[in-house]
């Protein structure tokens, strides 16, 4: 295996590791979200681009489609769990709250 | 060796989630959590195809991606749904 490879593949398990230490640590729902909807999306991303260079062109094609429905994907997927725990729990805690004048019911 | 090592991160970060998914205490957070243990899942994959070379369970990955993002989708939906219910 390649040098650039193992260090990808690397940072990617760490990333992972700490998305994952993030979400068990974090005190709010919101700051957890935070770990698990930007953390782990990039430790995929640069363990798929480490994998890359291993897999030849056919296997590195799957890797982009996957890794590019994950980067659309899960935003998405989690600004909707972001707005079902506003929705459902008072604000009283948030110092900044943006979204309740914009969130139409 | 480094896909080994990188392989036993994931399942590690997959073993945190799967505590947050124990620990609670909302039902977000479990799905949430559940969403971190498939990316692990996927990124372990991954690094099965990095050590071997071989592309056969590559494309699981691009399955689990999708099926993943419809199933938080559906899940904050409900979470949404369920709460207007008990409300009026």
């Amino acid at each position: 295996m390649s040098i650039i490879a193992s260090i990808l593949l690397l940072a990617g398990g760490v990333v992972a590791v700490l998305a994952g230490v993030g979400l068990l640590k974090f005190s709010t729902a919101y700051a957890r979200f935070h770990a698990a909807g930007k953390a782990s999306p990039v430790a995929f991303v640069l363990a798929a681009l480490g994998a890359a260079f291993e897999v030849g062109p056919a296997g590195a094609a799957v890797l982009l489609l996957a890794s590019v429905a994950l980067v659309l994907t899960l935003p998405i997927a989690v600004h909707l769990l972001f707005r079902a725990v506003h929705r459902t729990t008072d604000g009283d805690h948030l110092v900044i709250d943006e979204l309740s004048p914009h969130d139409r019911r | 060796m480094i896909a080994t090592i990188a392989l036993g991160c994931f399942v590690l970060a997959g073993a945190c989630a799967a505590a947050r998914v124990g620990l609670g205490p909302t039902l977000a957070d479990r799905i949430a959590a559940l969403d971190v243990a498939l990316i692990s899942l996927m990124g372990g994959i991954v690094a099965h195809a990095a050590d071997t070379g071989s592309t056969d369970y590559l494309i699981v990955t691009v399955v689990i991606a999708i099926v993943g993002f419809l199933a938080t989708m559906a899940a904050s939906t409900f979470i949404t749904a369920h709460e207007r219910d008990e409300r009026s």
